[in-house]
């Protein structure tokens, strides 16, 4: 039962040399997406007409060509799972017969709760209705797009379920030709997709997956390249990220915010304080203008150099900046004062008896000479100091100037420093097209600023 | 009995002392005479960074006369006897105090007092004697604590900086041991930063008083303690008449009022000394009892620290000799496979460690002690510093080898082993941390060579032909692979021939360490001070180098006047000064530019992501990416 060995060798080289890069490229590409850096990362955006040309290139005809979406059109990108699952067809357009029949198989579970169960159920129902499995590749694919709105997106025993579905031993290329020249290839595309949902939600697949695979295209199929080269790179990119986000989000709007000030704030001994909680009544307290959360952090630096600060020159509040954590964008306002004009810095002398054990430094007129001066030349941009990272519900001046109130009871030197407002209305082109926004900003339209009387009568109230 | 028997002797030994401080007068006042005309003397440690051994200073190694040698061996009769026969050491680690009757007679002994001037009632000894006592004291950890405390650093202050009245005052009450004194400078918020100390003493409206308040913590003797040496801040008018918060010292007694002391801290060895917390709540300080000058609390604590350090080397050497005496016992007496313990290399291998740490420690300590007794107040804190470093780490490795040897036995509290390593454990923390001491003695030795350099590039600069054909000769001659001549060997050099072949080797590190301290300071300049990694290295091959040097002075004199077993320490001075050598060569190695052998670049990363993530980094090793 040795699959035949010439099979992908066949295949001219160069051509394959070039499918094998692309695929490479495409799969790093949706890696890099789909493990999005913290640090404002853009948000996952599917570059399916890139692929889907590639895929034209490199697969034969036979696959039902889409017609390449245009590459600002991705507006389904963000609820489409993979590329190669054709899109969504239009349900009043004539729908084919099998379709309609294979949505019913989910549609008899949608009394029910959609879980994995159902989800497993629709499936089984798939396997029994149909004993000679007519119309499976439909079928799989429908599934795909289903899987989301069961929630099993990330369920790799799902996923072998559904590769359980193909035939067994059917599409084996059984001689060198067959194996040169793609044998069954809408059905070596569909078990690709299916693979490649796994990849985009960064599912590994395992054992049973290559069994599987085996069993249904042979050693030396399309699918099987595709398993062996998920199963190279997946482990290699899996914590590429040095700031790794948790799989699953908090829900809740204040862990959320821990999560994400904890993520731009790398030092370990900041404190992070909850100002303000959401208020009962409203729910997802974001709606509520009264009493959104307001959640804040600072390091002990940070809190050492808001003392230090000149209360002469005024602090401002700015805002709000995105920041991404997965799909979800949330917002944070920073507190900073201006760089220091540099007659004003002090010098940070070396008092003369600080340390009693040995000279803090020495009574010589060179520093290091050249050659051991391994400092790049760069040319640095000073920015002033940051003294706390704030993210709260509401983006308006009243509810941070509460966060500003909260943080004078650590900080008892802010009450004397008058504090500005400038808040940006908008925050960025990525707002638009995104679904995983925590809200839209608030349509604050020009700077808004407050002068320092009217700060400092807020320190006193 | 035993009470008036000590009195006895303390008496017996006070008149001897006070012969024998007629005669040190005379002597002393000679040597005032020569000081005049001669130059002034050169630190050794401090020429070992130019690539200069300062033979004078060194050469040959210091001897007490027979006289001095007679008295301080009377003296040290019955302080022997009195610890190995009545000084209960398990008791006293175990109760965490030490018992009264066994201070009392510490203090009939005249141990509290031991370099207390005679004038005042102490024993006025030289550092050599104290020395020669320290040994004696190491033999149990908590008195040798509290008693270097009390006279190394708490009393010491007064010795140094204060004025007549002062001394007159307190210093006769401190010798007898009726008051115990402390040094108060460490603070919750103030190791080695003493411009972080917190406590403040501000002048009084009459500006007879200053009220200060504070609070000092790991005091030793804080809860015996009667007479307090504390440092805090007091506003000092500038020369410029700018106010500033300066550092000041000051005599506080207990009666003052307002001290109070928190309850003796629990803790790992010296078990028996008393540390505790020292609180001082509005405690009105005549301003008489300002030590030394306003303002000037800095140096005298200074001069006071380095002063205290030198006489860990025979303290730890004491204790040493006793553990050897002890483990070589067990070795020789128990059999494993019908064989004693000390037929195997293994064993075999400890004891030639500790007998050679022993004696290089206790021959660094006496050069020390002995260069301290030189008239002139010679400074010698490089010295000292590099005393307390090699043997207290030579004290944990000795230790530690020990327990090895004794295997169960050592880890039991049935035996006394254990007890010796947990006491030794402090020798590396207190009177400066290692790393600290280490810091000191590269940045003062490279103070001192850096300003001779600068002097020497600025007449380079000038074009001063002499220099410049110096500098030129200099480097032909080490490019041709000159072997290294300073002096010490050869006919009628400073060393005996057998051991001239360890001279050399010294020689040739002494010079190669020469030529790399100027290459670093070349390379590096004042930000020298930033990289510590290479300073420790520095520090290190300066101890290695004093040590050679201890060794091979007191070997020389030994063969020469013919001591006892002077063959057995011709074995030890070799073996160290061999390792030693190679030790040098290797850290000279580290030394030197894109050396493969320094892996500090790397060993700075891991530290700072670890550091980063406060944890360990790495993923467990069953962890998978799948």
């Amino acid at each position: 039962m040795r699959p035949s060995r010439p099979g992908v060798r066949g295949l001219p080289r160069e051509y394959m040399r070039q499918l094998r890069l692309r695929e490479i490229k495409a799969l790093s590409r949706s890696h890099a997406a789909s493990w999005p850096l913290g640090r404002n990362s853009n948000p996952r955006r599917s570059d399916s007409p890139r692929k889907s040309r590639i895929l034209t290139a490199s697969l034969s005809a036979a696959v039902p060509l889409q017609a390449p979406r245009g590459l600002h059109c991705s507006a389904a990108a963000h609820n489409s799972d993979s590329w190669l699952v054709p899109p969504w067809p239009e349900p009043r357009k004539g729908p084919t017969k099998a379709l309609t029949l294979h949505e019913e198989l989910f549609q008899q579970t949608l009394e029910g709760a959609r879980d994995k169960a159902n989800f497993v159920r629709a499936v089984q129902n798939f396997g029994q209705h149909n004993v000679h499995k007519r119309g499976h590749v439909d079928f799989i694919y429908l599934a795909l797009r289903k899987m989301r709105e069961y929630g099993v997106e990330r369920d790799l025993a799902v996923y072998n379920l559904l590769l359980d579905i193909f035939p067994k031993e059917v599409f084996r290329p059984r001689s060198i030709f067959q194996s040169m020249f793609i044998h069954y290839p809408r059905q070596q595309e569909c078990g690709i997709a299916v693979l490649e949902q796994m990849e985009s939600h960064g599912v590994m697949p395992n054992k049973e997956t290559e069994f599987l695979l085996i069993q249904i295209f042979g050693r030396k199929s399309y699918p099987m390249l595709k398993y062996v080269r998920m199963k190279l790179w997946f482990s290699r990119f899996k914590n590429i990220n040095p700031f790794p986000v948790p799989r699953d989000l908090p829900q809740d709007p204040v862990d959320l915010a821990k999560l994400g000030l904890r993520h731009m704030e790398p030092n370990l001994s900041a404190t992070v304080t909850i100002y303000q909680m959401p208020s009962s009544k409203d729910s997802t307290g974001t709606a509520d203008p009264t009493e959104p959360h307001i959640v804040g952090i600072q390091t002990p630096d940070q809190q050492a150099a808001l003392a230090h600060h000149n209360p002469a020159r005024p602090i401002f509040v700015e805002g709000p900046f995105s920041l991404w954590l997965r799909d979800k964008c949330v917002y944070y306002h920073i507190l900073r004062a201006d760089l220091l004009p540099p007659e004003e810095r002090e010098v940070e002398e070396i008092p003369e008896e600080w340390n009693l054990h040995y000279p803090m430094q020495l009574d010589l007129e060179y520093g290091r000479s050249g050659w051991d001066d391994y400092e790049f030349d760069i040319h640095k941009v000073e920015e002033g100091p940051v003294f706390a990272i704030c993210m709260a519900g509401a983006h308006d001046q009243a509810t941070l100037a509460k966060w500003i109130q909260g943080l004078q009871e650590t900080n008892p030197a802010l009450a004397q420093i008058p504090v500005v407002f400038r808040l940006a209305g908008s925050t960025g082109e990525l707002l638009a097209s995104s679904s995983g926004l925590e809200e839209p900003p608030p349509p604050e339209g020009q700077e808004e600023e407050e002068d320092s009387q009217q700060r400092q009568q807020q320190g006193q109230s | 009995m035993a009470t008036s028997g000590c009195m006895g002797v303390a008496n017996l030994l006070r008149r001897a002392v006070a012969a024998r401080a007629s005669r040190a007068l005379v002597a002393f006042a000679t040597s005032r005479r020569l000081l005049r005309t001669s130059p002034p003397s050169r630190a050794f440690a401090k020429e070992l960074f130019l690539g200069k051994i300062e033979k004078k200073e060194v050469f040959p190694f210091p001897e007490v006369s027979q006289d001095e040698l007679n008295e301080i061996n009377q003296f040290v009769g019955p302080v022997e006897k009195f610890f190995t026969e009545e000084v209960d050491s398990e008791r006293i680690d175990r109760e965490g105090k030490i018992p009264k009757e066994t201070l009392e007679k510490l203090k009939s002994l005249g141990l509290f007092g031991l370099q207390v001037p005679e004038e005042y009632g102490g024993l006025g000894l030289s550092n050599t004697m104290y020395a020669r006592l320290g040994e004696i004291v190491g033999l149990d950890a908590s008195i040798a604590v509290t008693l270097a405390a009390h006279q190394a650093i708490g009393l010491k202050g007064i010795i140094l900086a204060g004025n007549k009245e002062q001394k007159a005052k307190y210093l006769p009450k401190l010798a007898s041991g009726e008051h115990i004194a402390a040094f108060c400078l460490t603070e919750p918020s103030s190791g080695s930063d003493v411009a972080s100390i917190k406590s403040r003493a501000t002048l009084s409206e009459d500006k007879k008083h200053y009220i200060l308040n504070g609070s000092k913590v790991w005091i030793t003797n804080g809860g015996l303690a009667n007479i307090f040496t504390v440092f805090a801040k007091t506003e000092v008018v500038d020369s410029d008449s700018s106010v500033k918060d300066k550092i000041t010292a000051f005599i506080v007694e207990r009666d003052f009022g307002g001290v109070t002391n928190g309850k003796p801290e629990d803790k790992l060895g010296i078990r028996g000394s008393n540390t505790c917390e020292v609180h001082f709540e509005n405690t009105k300080v005549p301003i008489e009892n300002v030590l030394g000058e306003v303002g000037g609390g800095f140096k005298v604590a200074m001069n006071i620290l380095n002063n205290g350090r030198f006489s860990m080397g025979s303290t730890v050497a004491g204790m040493l000799k006793k553990l050897i005496e002890m483990t070589a016992a067990y070795a020789c007496s128990r059999k494993q496979f019908n064989k004693n313990l000390s037929e195997f290399g293994l064993i075999q291998e400890k004891f030639a460690l500790m007998a050679q740490k022993a004696y290089v420690m206790e021959s660094m300590a006496y050069l020390t002690a002995g260069m301290l007794d030189q008239p002139g107040f010679p400074d010698c804190s490089i010295e000292a510093a590099m005393v307390k470093v090699f043997s207290s780490e030579g004290a944990w490795q000795c230790v530690s080898e020990a327990l090895q040897i004794l295997g169960g036995s050592g880890y039991v509290k049935d035996y006394p082993y254990e007890r010796f390593l947990r006491d030794s454990r402090i020798l590396l923390i207190f009177e400066g941390t290692n790393e600290i001491l280490r810091m000191y003695i590269a940045l003062t030795g490279l103070q001192h060579a850096g300003r001779i350099l600068t002097a020497r590039i600025n007449e380079l600069k000038r074009g001063n032909v002499t220099t410049i054909i110096e500098t030129v000769g200099q480097r032909l001659r080490d490019s041709l692979g000159r072997t290294v001549d300073l002096g010490l060997t050869g006919k009628l050099g400073a060393v005996h021939p057998s051991v001239a072949d360890s001279a050399s080797k010294l020689e040739e590190n002494v010079y190669y360490f020469g030529r790399t301290v100027e290459t670093l300071l070349l390379r590096f300049g004042k930000t020298i001070v930033e990289e510590q990694m290479v300073l420790k290295r520095v520090a290190n091959i300066l101890i290695n180098l004093y040590g050679m040097t201890a060794v091979l002075s007191r070997a020389s004199r030994s063969i020469r006047v013919g001591i006892r077993n002077h063959d057995h320490e011709v074995l030890l001075a070799n073996i160290f000064c061999a390792e030693a050598y190679y030790q040098n060569l290797f850290t000279l190695s580290q030394l030197d530019k894109y050396s493969p052998e320094n892996l500090d670049e790397q060993i700075k990363k891991v530290s700072q992501q670890v550091l980063e993530k406060q944890a360990y980094v790495c993923a467990h090793p069953l962890d998978r990416t799948s």
